[in-house]
């Protein structure tokens, strides 16, 4: 498997990210944790967040799956892409199972209604879901390399520090749990990155996107460590010139 | 009491069961927290044979069996067609 024409690249985007996992904004999160200062509601706002995040992906993969055309992509990009659905449904029921378990709300429908479950268009997570939808007009595998190999990377190293870091065995049974999809999400990246990536530009567009979505993944982050612990959330960019033409 | 369990040897993960289950807020069927995240029946909160709305949606033949009798449920049987 040495002659993969992705190999390197895909070394290189895991490397960098994973050298990222343990430096988010989700570290002072973790931080209370360890103090034993993540309580009930604290826990709820993370989890609502979070949840409200995974919904978003059948929203993001809506339009990735438009750009999936047919005899664009061998039939094996296909099939990782279904099981990339169903990976990603599989950590948005276990949050959903985890609200419902701990009694933070009595049904799905209350969580829908509930403030930490509701989705806002003008907060950090919405700029990072649009983001990502956005990437439906790259070729498949320049997106999968910037998801899968940029956040859900820094997903996975933060998520392992808060699961060690959380004395309720049962929220962090739940955290330990979405590890398993998580390291399917990198491994898939990896795989689509070592198959497909050939060419020198799609190599750079591979870095570029990928430090996009991990960009707009850590202000998500700042404003989901913020919204948990009670802070003031990070102040937004500054708005770009306008372009015209 | 009668009770459901799935039987994971047919069942294919669709999670039909588990969308109908929230839908109508019995939230009996669960994502188990092992490594290969099997769909569960909480047989505390499965409301059967009161409620079969799983047992209609469940697109895989035997996989959602009676645990006393071990019959299987999918298709439904005549009795499991009742009035709401």
């Amino acid at each position: 498997m040495a002659d993969l024409p992705g190999k390197d690249l895909a070394r290189e985007l895991i490397d960098k990210s994973r050298a990222e996992g343990h430096s988010t904004p989700v570290e002072a999160v973790i931080a209370a944790a360890r103090e034993g200062g993540f309580n009930g509601d604290r826990a709820h706002r993370l989890i609502g967040r979070l949840w409200t995040l995974e919904r978003m992906f059948y929203y993001i993969y809506g339009g990735w799956g438009q750009g999936l055309e047919m005899n664009d992509f061998p039939p094996s990009v296909k099939y990782l892409f279904s099981k990339q659905i169903v990976d990603e449904s599989t950590h948005e029921m276990l949050y959903l199972d985890a609200l419902l378990k701990k009694g933070l709300v009595a049904t799905q429908k209350d969580a829908f209604r509930h403030p930490y479950g509701s989705f806002s268009v003008d907060s950090g997570l919405a700029y990072y879901v649009f983001s990502l939808r956005n990437l439906a007009t790259y070729p498949h595998s320049i997106r999968i390399a910037a998801l899968n190999l940029g956040p859900k990377i820094l997903e996975l190293g933060w998520m392992e520090g808060l699961a060690a870091a959380t004395a309720d065995a049962e929220l962090r049974g739940v955290f330990e749990s979405q590890f398993v999809e998580n390291r399917s999400h990198v491994n898939m990246g990896r795989r689509v990155v070592e198959e497909f990536i050939e060419k020198p530009v799609d190599a750079e567009l591979c870095r570029w996107a990928c430090a996009v979505a991990k960009r707009d993944y850590n202000r998500f982050l700042g404003e989901l460590s913020a919204f948990v612990l009670g802070r003031e959330a990070p102040a937004p960019p500054p708005p770009r010139r306008q372009v015209t033409d | 009491m009668p009770a459901l369990k799935i039987d994971h040897e047919r069942c294919t993960q669709c999670r039909m069961c588990y969308i109908v289950c929230r839908e109508i807020d019995i939230n009996a069927v669960y994502v188990a927290l092992e490594p290969l995240h099997r769909i569960e029946i909480d047989m505390d909160k499965c409301t059967y044979p009161g409620c079969t709305a799983c047992l209609m949606y469940c697109p895989a033949e035997g996989s959602i069996v009676e645990v006393e009798s071990g019959r299987s449920m999918v298709p439904p049987p005549p009795e499991a067609w009742q009035e709401a």
